[in-house]
């Protein structure tokens, strides 16, 4: 038996005191945010006043969510180094972002990123696509974190199946953790906008950051700082010996006397490596959070910030990762979460009971479970405010109302926007709370490959390219991801697939970005090519401006 | 914002004077200053694009290379997935560097003559700013 089940009665009151107080601090600065927030700027883009390093902070809150920081140290844990490999992508990403994405998009739009990816064409068309695959991209992430965030704290708070809580048994719990989950963001972001969630953000940064440190130090203290011999200890307490700290124990796998599934896994790496690298600069939750600084230097600087805060932060997820094989193992840990997702906690656990007995063991659970709370929290919370943002401001304002609607309109319907996504967000993940949404953040990621980022950067970069293009590329991208996953394994006709009962898997890939990206691209250059329009004079407006800063939106004035 | 631009630039495919925005497109100062962004962005995109997919290649196709212990515990593998980290924020910072020196002043030159004045000026008189904000 682990100590998670045994002392959870104990530890229980601590983690579910620790999560009140986050939310209490957190409702606080929403109230406070709530009182700045009157313009669309300050609801969309916190009144672009943050500073580059509160910005870089807000990011790393914002991109690392719960399934990075429980779920690549699990798998760590669990699959040894093919965890690193994710870590590796989602930070290699940021490259993409820093040089062609972040200062041009902050110098060229305002409030989402149809504004850069319609600047030059028509607008009904364009905005309604962007608008589609905005809030497609957000939603499936979304769905993906909520879904999860009800097992986790059920799991946090260390319920497990047959016991109760506060009356509440452990599926109940579940339920009761999604509608928590949906309820808190719905209330930051529609009474703090993007200012609350900002800070949000930021603080749920700070912690991560924090709570990472602190088990990373412990874990390295009891190995003398040799990590070596960390590493050594885990590949020993995992059974695989020397293989597991290689390649090729979960991704990739070599299937013996099959050569076809063999070649199949190995692509589906590749696939998954690129739409993690170039996903992450097309994510719009990621890039709105561009809009909140004051200039594209401004920018720059919270990439940078970013770049290092993620960084660092997943090189500890090697630590954690290998710390939890060796110092937890294997079966403790699948005894508690099947994908691993309780590594981390149980991890702060033993390292707390080596150096202070169960009562330091009680308090480091308690520290790493609100951590991973308010890691669900910050992400969630940024990908609402993306989705109701580019429904007010694209599809409501601009496709609606051809843009004759007033500010206060715009962030009214924002505020509601964010309740409707709360509302079907809870649904939805109450509805799919049974299955298997882990393929959705892939996915997620998959479109904003495919969908986004070739039509940003053609947008910013091609004379050429005009509105049946943009249309063209943003849907053929998003449809290709999309479909290309229905035909999948992970869909139908497999072990675990979402659906059973019938089989229409005939694409042998989970991850479609290495058909998907080109398809998206193409379906951009061709549908550019059958048009004759041209944007030229419009086309050196937005380049002029994205390149000098001239035009740009500065900060609002209080 | 093109529905909120002011009537000189709103539809510019038609003719007419060209704003201040479109002229200095051609304006040799902002042809030097999109040459030397471009230089260091794609050559430099290309080449980490480059490497994270010999990376991710090498974990799918050389196993037997990436298992390479070079010492202790620590293999091949390891090596080329931290130097994926330093390259990223060695590049950062390379990128950084470059922006301050060789961008960021011929930009703000370029922007203060199109806003007429910089960042105090920007609010009353450049009309882009104003009509878009």
């Amino acid at each position: 038996m682990n100590l998670l089940a045994e002392e959870a009665g104990g530890n229980r009151a601590l983690t579910f005191g620790m999560f009140l107080a986050f939310i209490a601090v957190t409702l606080a600065v929403t109230v406070w945010a709530s009182r700045h927030t009157r313009s669309a700027t300050d609801f969309h883009s916190g009144g672009r006043q943050f500073s580059g390093l509160q910005n870089g902070f807000a990011i790393g809150g914002d991109y690392m969510s719960a399934a990075s920081f429980l779920g690549i140290s699990g798998m760590i844990a669990l699959y040894g180094y093919d965890g690193f490999l994710y870590s590796i992508g989602f930070l290699v990403a940021w490259l993409v972002a820093l040089l062609l994405v972040a200062e041009l998009l902050r110098n060229s739009g305002r409030f989402t990123i149809a504004d850069v990816l319609s600047y030059r064409m028509k607008q009904r068309p364009v905005r309604t696509a962007a608008a589609v695959s905005t809030i497609t991209v957000s939603i499936f992430y979304l769905l993906a974190q909520m879904v999860g965030a009800g097992a986790l704290i059920a799991l946090l708070l260390g319920i497990s199946p047959g016991e109760t809580f506060l009356g509440m048994d452990a599926e109940t719990a579940k339920i009761v953790g999604i509608i928590v989950v949906g309820l808190l963001m719905t209330v930051y972001v529609s009474f703090g906008g993007m200012k609350g969630t900002t800070w949000v953000q930021i603080i749920n940064a700070g912690m991560l950051m924090g709570g990472a440190i602190l088990i990373s130090l412990m874990v390295m203290g009891m190995y003398d700082f040799n990590f070596n011999s960390l590493m050594g200890d885990a590949a020993r307490a995992s059974g695989e010996g020397k293989s597991f700290l290689e390649p090729g124990q979960f991704y990739g796998k070599e299937v013996a006397g099959d050569a076809l599934q063999t070649l199949w896994n190995k692509l589906d790496l590749i696939s998954l490596g690129l739409a993690l690298v170039l996903g992450t600069a097309g994510l719009p939750h990621v890039l709105i959070r561009f809009y909140t600084v004051p200039e594209a230097k401004a920018a720059r600087k919270s990439v940078n910030w970013g770049i290092g805060l993620i960084g660092t932060f997943y090189l500890m997820t090697l630590i954690m990762g290998f710390g939890a094989a060796a110092i937890v193992g294997k079966n403790a840990i699948t005894e508690q979460n099947e994908a691993g997702n309780t590594a981390a906690p149980q991890l702060a656990e033993s390292v707390g009971d080596y150096f202070g007995g169960s009562g330091l063991a009680a308090i480091m659970l308690a520290v790493i479970a609100a951590v991973a709370f308010a890691t669900i929290l910050s992400t969630v919370a940024g990908l609402t405010i993306a989705s109701s943002s580019s429904l007010a401001h694209d599809f409501y304002n601009s496709v609606l109302r051809k843009g004759q609607a007033s500010e206060q309109e715009e962030v009214r319907v924002a505020k509601f926007s964010a309740l409707g996504v709360g509302i079907v967000a809870i649904v939805l993940a109450i509805f799919a709370q049974s299955l298997n949404v882990a393929f959705l953040v892939a996915l997620a990621f998959a479109i904003a490959a495919s969908a986004n980022l070739p039509t940003l950067l053609l947008s910013l970069f091609w004379r050429r390219f005009n509105t049946q293009g943009a249309v063209a590329g943003i849907y053929g991208g998003l449809i290709s991801a999309v479909s290309l996953v229905i035909f999948s394994p992970v869909f139908s006709g497999s072990e675990g697939a979402l659906v059973t009962g019938i089989d229409i898997n005939w694409f042998p890939l989970s991850n479609p970005g290495l058909v998907s990206i080109p398809l998206g691209l193409l379906c951009a250059v061709v549908g550019t090519l059958m048009s004759s329009e041209r944007n030229d004079r419009k086309f050196a407006e937005l380049q002029v401006r994205a390149l000098t800063g001239a035009g740009a939106e500065k900060a609002a004035e209080h | 914002m093109p529905t909120e631009l002011p009537p000189q630039s709103r539809s510019p495919e038609d003719g007419g004077e060209p704003t201040p925005d479109i002229v200095m497109h051609t304006d040799p100062r902002f042809i030097e200053l999109k040459r030397r962004l471009l230089r260091f962005v794609f050559p430099m995109s290309i080449a980490f694009f480059v490497w994270y997919l010999t990376y991710v290649v090498m974990s799918a196709y050389a196993r037997d290379v990436m298992a390479t212990e070079v010492f202790g515990r620590t293999n091949l593998a390891l090596v080329f997935g931290l130097l994926q980290f330093f390259s990223t924020f060695g590049i950062a910072i390379l990128y950084s560097r470059y922006a301050a020196r060789r961008l960021d002043p011929l930009a703000s030159e370029l922007c203060e003559e199109l806003t007429g004045g910089g960042e105090a000026g920007s609010k009353d008189s450049g009309n882009s700013t104003e009509a878009r904000a």
